[in-house]
């Protein structure tokens, strides 16, 4: 797929060092709705140790 | 009957190690002597320095030839050949048994409480990785073929378990020293470090204090890991062992029926783990396999990786503080590179030496932990990118 040169180096650089970027930003995309969980309820720490929930 | 004497005595002494020991075998000594210094005298990660540095001590104290007429083989390689103990603790690493297993323990001991509750952050985790493709590109420049600059350049992710997962699909023969490199590097962090945050910040810069993190619902907690582990299997199929079994490890931990195997998983069976681990990577140090042009190169390398990954985190926080109303410190940023906790207590330590109010550690560590992700996330689209599954 990418050639064994100094060019396939760089290639493989650029798209994988992008990629990851638009990956990770796409996590934090998620995680930022991740307060919206709360309106479904909150959870009892205590019940939870003890199997109430 | 004088020459009887000296044959008894030169054939004692072939005997043992003390007519193989090399020079090479000395400064391999002085570095494992070296590691054992920085981890008692100076607290640089003994778990993980005190077994590698005593078994390269160790790898390095040769005994007799193990045929007649061969190389001396020191007596930890007795343990560490076929049928030999350590021989299966080092299958454990070749094999990929043991990072998954890391994985599992830092899961249930890792709160990712911090990365939730600042996803702007998690952005460092992608921005403290230029290092891996420096030491690629420069790995290809110097002669390696892809693969193995793949491998080397992911000594940059400061990862240990992810170094070794992606070494051994891409470069197996390159195991010991890219494993030896991953792991020294990132327990000598707080000595690489440190000089490239200070170079590349102002002191007004490392005083910025930042407000307190939200607080993290347990729902939230409970629902990351099942959360990451769908996205990382769905879209990184290479690495989805490693981040699938951290991600358990950390519902074993957030999900309150579950504290014995969450404590055996980042305790007893951690420490287990350390210790194998270890004393496998430091067994590969002889220094006839260690001192060679290819494993100085790779040395070499690492230690840039290291330096272009923390300066790209910092640099990477200062362009985000250009478009953020409230500024964040940017010594976090040098904490994306991954390597947790170390690299996050060193920018909490290089913060509160600017400015002893400053506590950075919980701001640290959501870029910290992203770059775990962000080291897997890479590591995943270079063995795609490869054709490596």
């Amino acid at each position: 797929m990418i050639p064994d040169s100094v060019y396939g180096a760089i290639l493989l650089s650029v798209i994988d060092f992008f990629l990851s970027f638009v990956m990770i930003a796409g996590i934090g995309v998620v995680l930022s709705l991740f307060p919206y969980l709360n309106r479904l309820g909150e959870v009892d720490e205590k019940k939870l140790r003890e199997g109430g929930h | 009957m004088f020459d009887q004497i000296l044959f008894f005595f030169n054939a004692l002494l072939q005997q043992t190690g003390a007519a193989n020991l090399s020079l090479g075998n000395l400064v391999m000594i002085a570095v494992g002597g070296i590691m054992i210094y920085l981890a008692i005298a100076k607290h640089y990660e003994p778990l993980l320095l005190i077994g590698i540095g005593f078994s390269c001590i160790v790898a390095n104290v040769p005994g007799p030839p193990d045929v007649p007429g061969g190389p001396p083989v020191s007596a930890l390689l007795y343990v560490v050949k076929e049928g030999g103990l350590f021989h299966y603790a080092y299958e454990g690493v070749a094999k990929l048994i043991i990072p998954p297993l890391i994985f599992l323990g830092v899961g249930a001991m890792t709160d990712f409480g911090p990365m939730i509750a600042n996803p702007k952050l998690v952005i460092l985790g992608a921005g403290a990785h230029l290092g891996i493709f420096v030491a690629l590109i420069l790995a290809k420049v110097v002669g390696f073929d892809i693969h193995e600059a793949g491998a080397i350049g992911i000594i940059g992710g400061a990862d240990g378990p992810m170094a070794i997962f992606v070494t051994v699909k891409l470069a197996p023969h390159l195991l010991g020293p890219i494993s030896v490199a991953a792991y020294s590097y990132m327990a000598l962090m707080p000595m690489i470090q440190p000089p490239v945050m200070r170079l590349l910040t102002s002191p007004e810069e490392r005083r910025i204090e930042m407000a307190q993190l939200r607080r993290v619902s347990k729902l939230e907690k409970l629902a990351f890991p099942a959360v990451i582990a769908i996205i990382v299997n769905l879209f990184f199929p290479p690495v989805a062992p490693l981040i699938t079994m951290l991600m358990l490890g950390n519902l074993l931990k957030e999900a309150g029926v579950t504290e014995r195997l969450a404590k055996t998983a980042g305790g007893a069976l951690m420490n287990i783990i350390i210790i194998i681990l270890t004393v496998a990577i430091g067994s590969t140090m002889a220094a006839d396999k260690f001192l060679t042009w290819d494993t100085i190169l790779i040395v070499g390398l690492g230690l840039l990786a290291f330096v272009f990954g923390t300066a790209s985190g910092v640099i990477t926080a200062k362009i985000m503080n250009l478009f953020m109303k409230t500024k964040i410190n940017p010594l976090i940023g040098s904490a994306g590179i991954a390597s947790v906790p170390i690299a996050a207590r060193v920018s909490h330590i290089v913060a509160n030496q600017a400015n002893p109010h400053n506590h950075l550690i919980f701001h640290a560590m959501g870029p910290n932990l992203a770059g775990v992700f962000g080291t897997a996330i890479s590591g995943g689209i270079m063995l795609a990118l490869l054709g490596v599954q």
